[in-house]
Order: C-alpha cells, then sequence, then structure tokens
C-alpha cells in the first residue's frame, strides 16, 4: 500500500505547486495597456502627493463608445480620454471643445437657404490640440469618426439630416443638412460622440471591431493606463492636454463593484469618492451632513418614471391591424388607473423625496408650466368611480371587478392583467411595483406582478423581447429624453406610424394620427411655432394617456466631502468636466 | 452553498438485508429518539412548521402595505419590525415560511417523481434500457449546476408554459429539482440491482407476480431508508438554494414572500437596517440545521447494520 | 485500465454533444435576445438590427447556427451583405477547432475573455480547496477516531452550523464586520479590504495579497469544510469498523500505525474522489463571492452573460464546463481505481 502514501504525497506537493504557480503568474504586475508617459510632469514640479479619485461603478464598460453595448459606463470612460467637437454644460448651455466657437446664424457659422430650407454649418477647430502621440487633431478626424459611425448604421436624428460632411481644410469642415437639424449643435459631441484619431485606428476593422475603442489614442485630459476586466480602470494625466495645468487630479481610478451595500460601505469608510447612482436609502445618507460624504444631482430630471398600458391585446406588435386590448383600450381605464396612484407618497416614502411629480412630457424648460396642464389628482374613490361608468364593476365581492357592459371585454371577464418592471433599477422600485398593485387591487384591478431583466423586456421581438412583441398589458419603466428638445423622441414614442417600433402603448387611432401630423408639423426653425405646435401635442397626450407619467427619478451621484466641481450634467455623464475636478483635503 | 449533493451511497453501504417493515420502523424510531441532534432538530421543525402553518394568525397582512410604518425597529408591535412598504416583518417571515418549505417540498416532490421511476426502470430491468438511462443520468451530472440553474430560470420565468406560467414556486422548483433527480435514480438503481438476484424476488417472478407487485411490494420498500434520508438532505439543500437564486434576482416573485427574496431584498438596508436580513437569515440557519440533523438521526436510525446489531443478529 | 480509460474517453464524445445540443437549444429558446442590449436605445433600426444579426449568423435558422457554433462556417459561402447572394466564406472555426465566437459585448475572443479571467477564479478556488484540505482532514480523523468526544461533538455541531448558513449572506456579514466595523488599531484603516484582488496603485506585496484574499476564501470555506470534515470522518469511522483494520488490530499493530496508516489513508480514498468532483468550480467560479468581494472571476463573467443574453460567452462557459465535470467525473474513476485495490474495472 505505500504507492498510495507517495501519491498522495505527491498529490498535496503537486497542489502547493499550482498554487503557488497561480499565485505568482496572476500577482505578476498586468502589463498596462498603455505604458504612462515617461515625462511626468512631476519632474519640473516640486513634489507633491499623488492625487488620486476613485469612483465606483457596478458593470464593466465595454468600450469607449456608446453605441454598441450599453451599461451607461461607456460615455463615462470616453469623456477621461477624449474629446468631441461640441458639448453641453451642466446649465444646458452648449460649449465648444475642438471647435473654436458654437456656429450660429448670427456668427455667420449657419446658412439657411429660404428657398430649399437646406442648411449649412461651417465648424472651425482649435489649431492647439493634439493627440497624446504629438499628432494634431484635425477636420480629418471628425469626418473619419462620422464616416465610421454612418458606415456602422448607427441611426441618428441628425445622420437622417446629414446630405453630407466635407473638409474643407485641415482645420474647418461644413456640414450639409436636407432640412433644419435641431440637434446639429451636438452632431459632434454631447451624449456620446467622442472623435477618434485617423492615423491611429484601423478603418477596414469596421466601427465595432475597432481596437481603438478599447485602447483609444487619448486627446483629453486622460490616458488610459490600465483596464482589468470586470475589476478597474486606472487613468493618469495626459502631458499632452492642451489645457495645463489641468487636469488637477493626477489619477482617476474607476473601480468596478458589483455589490449597492458594499460600494456604500466603502464610501463610509472613505475609500472612494464617487458613487455612481447609489440607490435612494444610500443618497438619503450621503445627503446628510456629518458622514464625511455629500451628493450631487443632475440638474434636469430626464427620467422620468412611467406606466407603459398596452392598448392592444397581447401579442399584437406595433404597426398590425388589431384587436383592442380588453381592458386598457379604453381611455378611461387608463385614467381611473392613474388617479388611483399615489405619486406623492411614492416619492416621499419610497423613493425618499428623491423625484418630483410629472404629468406631462413637457414638464420641463422650456416648456412652462406643463403646457397649462394641471396636475391630475389622487382620488381612488374617484378612480373606482370611472371604473364603474366605464363598465368595470365587483358584483360578487371576490374583490376583482368584472366587466359589466364595458367596451372591449365580454361580458363577466375579469379585470386581471399583468404588470411588469425591470430588475436592474434596485428595491426601490420594486416596493413601488407593489404598492402602486396594492392601489389598483382597492378599486377592483388585479395584477400579476412580473419582475425582467431589461434584456428581455427591451429586447428585438424575434429574441422574444415582451414590449416589442406587444407581450405586456402594463409595464412600468424610466425613460425620456435628453435636452431641451423632445421632437426624436416623440417621434420614437408616440408616433403610430413610426417603424421605430417604440410606440409601445400600440396607440392609433384619429387623435394619435393628429398627433403624428403635428410631429411632422416640428420640423421647422419657427421656435414659437414649435412650442405651440408642442403644447397642442400635449393637450391630445393628456387626454388619450398613452403613457402614464409618474414621476422624475433623480441621477444621483455620492461624492466623499474632499472631491471638488463634480457637476452631473442633463446627459448624466458626470466625467465631462473631469479636467475641472479637485481635491480638498 | 458551493458544495453539491453527494450520492449517499458513497457514504454508507446499501442495505441488502430484508426485514418485515414493522419491526423496522419501530426499531428506528427508538433510535431515532435517542439522537439528541435529531430530536432537538424535529422539535425545531415541528416549531417551523407550526408558525408557518399558523402564519394567518397574525393581526398584520403580509402584503398589504403600511406605508407610514415602514423601516421600524424591532419592537412589541413588530417583534422582527418592519420592511420597506411598512408589512411586519415577522408575519412575512412565518408566510415566507410557507412558500420556502412548499418550494422544498415540490423540488424533493420532482426529484422523487423522476429519480424513483428511472431508477426502478433502469435497475429493475437492467440492459440497454438501463445503458440509456445511465448516460442520460451521466449528461445530466455533466451540466454545471449553478451555472445551469441561472439559465434555466432566466428560460422560465419568461416562457409560456401552462404549469410554470403565473406560478413562480413551480419555477423555482423546476429550476431546483432538474438537476437533483440523478441522486436518487442512483440511489433506487443500485437497490435494485442487488436486490434483483435475491432467491426470494426470483421465486415470486417464478410464481408469476407481475413486475409492478414485486417492484412495489418488494423491492420499493427496501430503498425506503436511503430515499426518505435522501429526500430530507434535499429539502434543506432546496431551501438553501431558492435564497441564493434569489440573491441573484431569480427567486420567488414579490410581493409574495420568501426566505429567499426577503434575504436578497434586505440586502440594500444591510447597514441601516439589520434586522431585515438577521431574520430570514436566521429561520433559513435553523430550518437547515434542524433539516440535517433529522436527515442524520434518521441515516443512523434506518442503518440496517445498526439496527441489526439492536436485535443481536 | 488503459482500455477503460480509452473507453469512458470515448462515451464522454457522444454525451458531451448531447448537452452541446440541449445548452445550444436552450439558449437559443431563452427569451430575450443579444440584440437586447443594443435596442433601448433608439439608434436601432431594422436595417441595423438586421446587418447586426448577419454579423451575428443569427439570421439563420438555430439549427443551421448550431452546426455554425459546431463545426464553423469557413467551408461555406456565406451572405454576409443581405441581398441573398452567397458571396464569401464565412470566418468562424467552430467550437470544434477552438473558435468560441465572440462576446456580443466587447467583440472580444470568447476564449479571450475566459482567459482574462480564469487565473483569478483559479487562484480564489485554489487557496479555498487548499484551505478546505487543511482544516477539513485534521478535523475529520480526530472527530472519528475520538468519536463522540466533546471534540467531535462541537465539530460536528460547528460543521451542521456551517452548512446551514446561506453563503452569500455571509459574505455580506464578513464584509459589515471586517471591513465597515474593524478597525486596524495602528493604522486605523479598515482591518481588511472589502474587496478586489489587491490594492489598487499599491507596490506589490505578498501580505497585501492575503488580506484581499481572507475574506471571500473564509466566506467559502465555511460551508467547504462543514461538508469535507463531515464526509471524512463518516468514511473514516466507516473504515475504523472495517475488518482488515480490525485484523491489524488483532495482529497487535501499534494503534496509532492503525489509524494513520491504515485507516486514514483508505478513508481517503472516497476523499479525493469527493476533492475531484467539485474540481469543476475551480473553472465555473464562485458567483456569489465574486459578486460580494468584486472579484472579477470566471462566475460573474457567467452572471453578466446570462442577465445580458452573450449567447457565445454563456455557451462557451457552459460547454467548456461541461467538459471539465465529465472529464472531473473520470478522473474521480480512475483515482478510485488506483487508490483501492478492491476496485477493478474491465
Amino acid at each position: 500500500m505505500n504507492y498510495s502514501n507517495k501519491w498522495l504525497k505527491g498529490l498535496v506537493f503537486g497542489l502547493i505547486t499550482l498554487m503557488l504557480i497561480i499565485s505568482v503568474v496572476s500577482c505578476a504586475p498586468k502589463p498596462a495597456a498603455e505604458e504612462p508617459a515617461a515625462e511626468e510632469p512631476a519632474a519640473e514640479e516640486p513634489m507633491a502627493e499623488k492625487t488620486s479619485v476613485t469612483i465606483l461603478i457596478p458593470d464593466n464598460p465595454a468600450e469607449f463608445h456608446g453605441y454598441g453595448a450599453g451599461t451607461g459606463f461607456e460615455e463615462v470612460i470616453s469623456e477621461l480620454v477624449m474629446l468631441s467637437v461640441a458639448e453641453v454644460d451642466d446649465q444646458g448651455n452648449y460649449f465648444p471643445e475642438l471647435a473654436t466657437e458654437i456656429p450660429t446664424v448670427e456668427n455667420g457659422g449657419v446658412v439657411m437657404d429660404e428657398e430649399t430650407w437646406e442648411v449649412t454649418v461651417t465648424w472651425n477647430l482649435r489649431q492647439d490640440i493634439y493627440w497624446e502621440d504629438g499628432e494634431q487633431v484635425t477636420a480629418d478626424d471628425v469626418i473619419f469618426t462620422w464616416d465610421a459611425v454612418q458606415a456602422a448604421e448607427i441611426w441618428s436624428s441628425s445622420g437622417d439630416a446629414t446630405e453630407s460632411v466635407v473638409k474643407i481644410d485641415d482645420f474647418t469642415f461644413q456640414v450639409n443638412y436636407y432640412y433644419p437639424n435641431p440637434e446639429y449643435i451636438i452632431h459632434f459631441g454631447g451624449e456620446d460622440f467622442p472623435i477618434f484619431a485617423e492615423h491611429y485606428c484601423d478603418a477596414d476593422q469596421g466601427y465595432y471591431e475597432w481596437n481603438c475603442t478599447r485602447e483609444p489614442l487619448s486627446s483629453g485630459p486622460y490616458t488610459l493606463a490600465e483596464w482589468v476586466t470586470d475589476d478597474h480602470l486606472t487613468f493618469v494625466r495626459n502631458p499632452n492636454y492642451y489645457d495645463a495645468p489641468k487636469p488637477y487630479i493626477d489619477e482617476i481610478i474607476l473601480r468596478i463593484v458589483p455589490d449597492e451595500s458594499v460600494k456604500r460601505a466603502i464610501m463610509d469608510e472613505g475609500d472612494a469618492d464617487v458613487h455612481y447612482w447609489p440607490a435612494e436609502n444610500n443618497a438619503l445618507v450621503y445627503q446628510e451632513e456629518g458622514n464625511g460624504t455629500k451628493w450631487a444631482v443632475s440638474p434636469t430630471e430626464r427620467w422620468i418614471m412611467k406606466i407603459f398600458p398596452n392598448t392592444k391585446a397581447r401579442g399584437d406588435t406595433p404597426g398590425e391591424e388589431t384587436i383592442p386590448h380588453p381592458i386598457l383600450a379604453d381611455k378611461s381605464v387608463r385614467h381611473a388607473l392613474r388617479m388611483a396612484i399615489d405619486v406623492d407618497t411614492i416619492i416621499n416614502d419610497i423613493f425618499l423625496g428623491f423625484g418630483e411629480p410629472v404629468w406631462s412630457e413637457f414638464f420641463r424648460p422650456p416648456f412652462e408650466d406643463s403646457c397649462g396642464i394641471p396636475r391630475p389628482e389622487y382620488d381612488p374613490e374617484g378612480a373606482a368611480a370611472l371604473l364603474k361608468e366605464a363598465g368595470w364593476e365587483d358584483t360578487d365581492g371576490d374583490g376583482v371587478n368584472e366587466c359589466h357592459g364595458c367596451l372591449n371585454a365580454e361580458e363577466g371577464d375579469l379585470m386581471t392583467m399583468e404588470f411588469m418592471i425591470y430588475a436592474e433599477y434596485g428595491e426601490t422600485l420594486e416596493l413601488a411595483h407593489q404598492f402602486i398593485a396594492e392601489a389598483w387591487a382597492n378599486i377592483g384591478v388585479q395584477t400579476e406582478l412580473s419582475i425582467v431583466e431589461g434584456a428581455v423586456l427591451w429586447a428585438q421581438v424575434e429574441d422574444g423581447g415582451i414590449e416589442l412583441a406587444g407581450n405586456f398589458d402594463i409595464n412600468m419603466w424610466d425613460n425620456g429624453y435628453a435636452g431641451v428638445d423632445p421632437t426624436a423622441y416623440l417621434w420614437d414614442y408616440y408616433y403610430y406610424a413610426s417603424d421605430s417600433e417604440w410606440n409601445l402603448a400600440n396607440w392609433t387611432g384619429e387623435e394619435a394620427e393628429a398627433v403624428a401630423a403635428l410631429v411632422d408639423e416640428l420640423y421647422t426653425v419657427d421656435e414659437e411655432y414649435r412650442m405651440e405646435v408642442f403644447c397642442d401635442i400635449a393637450l391630445i397626450l393628456e387626454e388619450e394617456l398613452p403613457a402614464i407619467e409618474l414621476f422624475s427619478t433623480l441621477e444621483m451621484f455620492g461624492l466623499s466631502d474632499r472631491i471638488q466641481g463634480v457637476r452631473p450634467t442633463a446627459f448624466d455623464i458626470l466625467t465631462w468636466n473631469v479636467a475641472d475636478w479637485t481635491v480638498e483635503e | 452553498m458551493i458544495t453539491n449533493e453527494k450520492t449517499f451511497e458513497q457514504s454508507g453501504e446499501i442495505n441488502n438485508i430484508i426485514r418485515p417493515p414493522e419491526t423496522m420502523m419501530s426499531l428506528a424510531w427508538k433510535r431515532f429518539r435517542r439522537h439528541p441532534g435529531a430530536m432537538v432538530g424535529a422539535i425545531v421543525m415541528i416549531f417551523m412548521i407550526l408558525t408557518a402553518v399558523f402564519a394567518p394568525l397574525s393581526p398584520y397582512d403580509p402584503v398589504k402595505s403600511d406605508i407610514k410604518n415602514r423601516f421600524q425597529a424591532p419592537s412589541w408591535e413588530h417583534p422582527f419590525g418592519t420592511d420597506g412598504l411598512g408589512r411586519d416583518l415577522m408575519t412575512r417571515t412565518f408566510y415566507g415560511g410557507r412558500v420556502s418549505m412548499t418550494v422544498g417540498i415540490m423540488v424533493v416532490a420532482i426529484t422523487l417523481g423522476i429519480g424513483i421511476p428511472v431508477g426502478t426502470i433502469a435497475g429493475y430491468y437492467g440492459g440497454w434500457i438501463d445503458n440509456i438511462l445511465m448516460r442520460i443520468i451521466d449528461a445530466t451530472l455533466a451540466l454545471p449546476a449553478l451555472l445551469f440553474m441561472i439559465l434555466l430560470a432566466a428560460i422560465l420565468r419568461e416562457a409560456d408554459l401552462p404549469i410554470v406560467e403565473s406560478n413562480s414556486k413551480m419555477t423555482i422548483a423546476l429550476v431546483l429539482g432538474v438537476l437533483s433527480w440523478p441522486t436518487v435514480a442512483r440511489l433506487v438503481r443500485a437497490v435494485f440491482l442487488t436486490l434483483r438476484e435475491m432467491d426470494y424476488i426470483q421465486a415470486a417472478q417464478a410464481l408469476g407476480a407481475s413486475d409492478l407487485r414485486i417492484i412495489l411490494r418488494e423491492l420499493l420498500p427496501n430503498g425506503f431508508g436511503p430515499i426518505i434520508v435522501q429526500s430530507t438532505l434535499g429539502l434543506g439543500y432546496a431551501i438553501m438554494e431558492e435564497s441564493g437564486l434569489s440573491f441573484l434576482g431569480f427567486g420567488i416573485m414579490p410581493p409574495t414572500p420568501s426566505w429567499g427574496n426577503m434575504l436578497n431584498n434586505a440586502q440594500e438596508h444591510l447597514i441601516q437596517y439589520p434586522w431585515l436580513a438577521i431574520f430570514p437569515g436566521i429561520m433559513i440557519f435553523l430550518t437547515i440545521i434542524s433539516v440535517n440533523y433529522i436527515g442524520d438521526g434518521l441515516r443512523d436510525a434506518l442503518d440496517p447494520y445498526k439496527v441489526l446489531a439492536e436485535i443481536g443478529e | 485500465m488503459g482500455t477503460y480509460i480509452v473507453r469512458r474517453l470515448l462515451q464522454a464524445i457522444p454525451m458531451l454533444l448531447i448537452v452541446s445540443i440541449v445548452l445550444f437549444g436552450l439558449v437559443n429558446l431563452a427569451p430575450g435576445g443579444p440584440l437586447s442590449q443594443f435596442s433601448r436605445s433608439r439608434r436601432m433600426t431594422a436595417e441595423r438590427a438586421e446587418s447586426l444579426k448577419r454579423q451575428f449568423g443569427l439570421d439563420k435558422p438555430v439549427p443551421v447556427q448550431y452546426v455554425v457554433w459546431l463545426v464553423g462556417n469557413d467551408w461555406m459561402k456565406v451572405d454576409t451583405t443581405g441581398d441573398g447572394i452567397l458571396d464569401s466564406h464565412g470566418t468562424r472555426k467552430g467550437i470544434l477547432r477552438g473558435d468560441f465566437g465572440f462576446s456580443y459585448k466587447t467583440r472580444e475572443p470568447v476564449l479571450d475573455e475566459i482567459g482574462e479571467r480564469l487565473p483569478n477564479t483559479l487562484y480564489l478556488l485554489g487557496f479555498m480547496m487548499l484551505f478546505t484540505g487543511l482544516i477539513a482532514i485534521p478535523i475529520g480523523i480526530i472527530s472519528a477516531v475520538k468519536q463522540y468526544s466533546a471534540f467531535d461533538i462541537t465539530a460536528t455541531t460547528l460543521s451542521f452550523m456551517g452548512q446551514a448558513i446561506p453563503d452569500f449572506w455571509f459574505g455580506l456579514i464578513l464584509i459589515l464586520v471586517f471591513y465597515a466595523t474593524l478597525n486596524n488599531p495602528f493604522t486605523g484603516e479598515a482591518l481588511l479590504p472589502s474587496g478586489g484582488m489587491y490594492t489598487l496603485g499599491a507596490e506589490f506585496s505578498i501580505w497585501d495579497r492575503i488580506k484581499h484574499l481572507i475574506l471571500p476564501v473564509t466566506m467559502g470555506l465555511v460551508g467547504w469544510v462543514a461538508w469535507y470534515s463531515r464526509y471524512l470522518r463518516s468514511s473514516m469511522l466507516e473504515v475504523i469498523n472495517a475488518d482488515y483494520i480490525r485484523t491489524a488490530r488483532a495482529k497487535g499493530q501499534n494503534e496509532r500505525k492503525v489509524l494513520y496508516k491504515h485507516a486514514f489513508k483508505n478513508a481517503l480514498i472516497p476523499v479525493v474522489t469527493l476533492f475531484a468532483l467539485d474540481f469543476p468550480y475551480m473553472f465555473t467560479g464562485y458567483i456569489y463571492a465574486e459578486l460580494i468581494f468584486s472579484w472579477p472571476g470566471m462566475g460573474r463573467l457567467y452572471y453578466d452573460a446570462a442577465t445580458s443574453r452573450n449567447y457565445p460567452v454563456l455557451l462557451g462557459v457552459l460547454i467548456i464546463g461541461a467538459g471539465i465535470v465529465i472529464i472531473s467525473n473520470l478522473l474521480a474513476d480512475i483515482a478510485y481505481a488506483y487508490l483501492d485495490p478492491r476496485v477493478r474495472y474491465e
């Protein structure tokens, strides 16, 4: 039996050796994606303590632009390393980045042909901006990036309007539009249009295969030093940054921490400076004085929690000639559902005060006073009465309404539906979900709750995507438009004939056609007229309720007391002004 | 739990001694009573079952919110405190016990429902049927368990299947049960393989007894002990795994409480409102520990060698 | 023995094939598609969806997709432009030739993604297994040798408790206690780090690595040690009472020698088997610990892929995982046969 003794020793020895090898291999310093530049500025300046800021995010970003996968952090990292032509600040003002100034009609940068409505925009680029390898940033880079995006068939409203983008000289290019493009300023900037380096990226690979989207060349304040997938990304100063002595902070670290309570613990310990999108209960703690933390919030309430009622029978995809939903096709029912929801309690008690009631798409500037639409009342009795009027009443005492002369269902059918949310938001939305379901149950509307991943809720029809396939009754999630112009958003979500398929309520009929006609009117430069049209649309939407707006959910950020200058924008990209951040001990 | 289910066969020899069931049972009970852990476990378990059974006696509703009383610390009024919608946590914990234990029992039912027939057929008939069934079992065991459960949970909860639709208890039980039956199948097969060749079975066959009769009357009772032990332990695993899947977001749908989803919801509030996590955690802990002790006691009690030693054979 | 191994290996092939068909079918049956991660963005147009589908090969029927996934499509012509004309050879090689496709999220080859995370998982679980052995084996032996002693009762009780703690819950408690509450009395810093593999930006140090390992390893150890020590105890007890040990005793051999030489060695046989059966965890990772301790391992790779329906990654991990399970089972059987002279396979 001696052999087994040896065998065992061998096994133990082997295991220990394996351990050692593994630990040595995985302990060995990972090769940096790009070597930090050798000529650190510290060489000339007096030796100061290296400043470092840590940002906690839950998910590994996919790459340095937001056109592919949408974890929400692609733009955050691209802002650290790349500049755009023009951007929006936290006040909603446009400012040039690579450009010398914003072209306007006044300064001659925007010229409109009165006859054909064609518009030409001319951009001049700064001549003092260099890539980190020393090459100059030129109009070629802008056009190269634009061509790549076009080749990748990425849709944008600017893209639809664009006839051509033409290089005039190295630092000037001209954009020709078929018609006035309301988003022309952020056509090459804003949320997700970082300019890539033509000489560095391999155009033949196509936009999605670019290695430069994983290891981009920097024109911005920082450059990527290390990226350990699912663990962290380290950024160090770009020594070639044009706006010296910015950036003030030597090193930015994005640490990927999936668990919410762990992130909170890390912030409490002072081991991180930014907690991206904290849950409401944590935001409340960050907000309080004396915890070593503070918070920041996006200035405009972009994300509106909404209820999407399906007006067509389950399984009917948008655009087809279809059967009305037995319960929800009746707009009185939709109004009753809204009346039964106690929005104030949801905001104050469940969302801990982080939110404002919203009842129209046109609730924030430039629109005034939600186009004069009064706030709907919370009135459960009124809701029950309205349902009764619509032919839904509980006569057998089982707590669930039956159809008694209702519009679209069979006599005696039960008022029972599925009510769905998405999982990623977290517990707060789950509580609101249950709370609303209970309020509806009190007026005899029975709902069966379900929670699915966003990947399923918003998938393509062929993949069993629940919303696009029309396979739902009532869904609740947050969306909204960035910036100040909801035109494209309206076109997507309310245009009944749109092939974007995002008319989720499957809303059709005379009023839907009226809204579509009004949306078509919006493509003009007459701002006053547009405001009128917007408010006309608002009135129809209020009457019809193809979507029920509830409240704005805030884009929040937990911050450490020491970090200064963090000013979130309406686009939620915290890092847009990272070069201005400082640390105060 | 990272440990997977281990087979009973590995830890104890399968009995091949036939005794009249009455004597076996009473002796087993005697032995079981003498196992202190098992007795304590049984008492705790009975208590847990009672809390679940009498949960409706609570003055509070497990689902109805009381938003003004959210996140109350434990008090006389709410011994376990309240949750994010002001619901009494004790009531929810006891109702959660119903759900978690129901899921556990359903998993065991699925396990036995597939495992016993498959094991029986394989063990009794042998030959090519056995061969095919064993390959299926091997293939099932080749699936990385937790990964497969995650995939299945993700599919089943959106699938429009008649049984699982709108029944998250059934969904989760299917997910947990679909990989656990091979253990029981192998167990039953092993018992049958040894017994099949015994004289009295051969005699029964010679006398013209039907296969079904032999299986039900002569063979199955002999596999009873190990199956019972395996089922008890399986119940514990199912409750544990339900909570694990809930943590990953694939558990029972709210507002129905289960220990798993309560624990999962508590996670965001761990620092501020620790009681949210403590009570469901303790319930899971107590249930699993008593189930394991009971299983241990049963294993001892039903061990034929020890029983035989007892009666001096 | 040689023919036995060959036969088992040959049997593994059809088994893997069946498993791969089942997995591929299930994954494609799953609602929610890989394109869904793009579609919340309003930039998703029907044309682009079509083109992405073509690019990903998702426009074909599922059986065709399976064949392409398995054996590739570089031997046949495919339509890359969507005009219905087969214009060029495909580029996929198929998993049989080591091409697991590329991740929809990052567009990196699946094997690269796995390669990036596998060492981290091996590192964590390797230490977990090592310490499981170092702790569980002595506990199991002493418990068995001194059956019903105070030590045995304590160890048994603790191991029952260890098996009953939900591990993810335990992990969060560990962070609360050792990171958020307790501080190092000398430096005032948190006693142990909250997660990650090492302190970012710090110089490499062994102590730093160890500090980062303590909590995640502890989280997993509790369950494993509980299980292994109990298992070893019962297999040890069985051996102690076996005839040949009694014979050895009867022959007047030294008790210590009997126990530690004969009994332990034989009791270890099933434990080694068990170890081999748990080996696949080294590949599939420990999802709970990785999520809680922000550990960039295989478990999180899979979990992310499952929630975002990243098919190639999902399938890659599953099928390699299944392969490793099968090989481990085989190794377990071989080890069993090798260690236990009573077992002989034809």
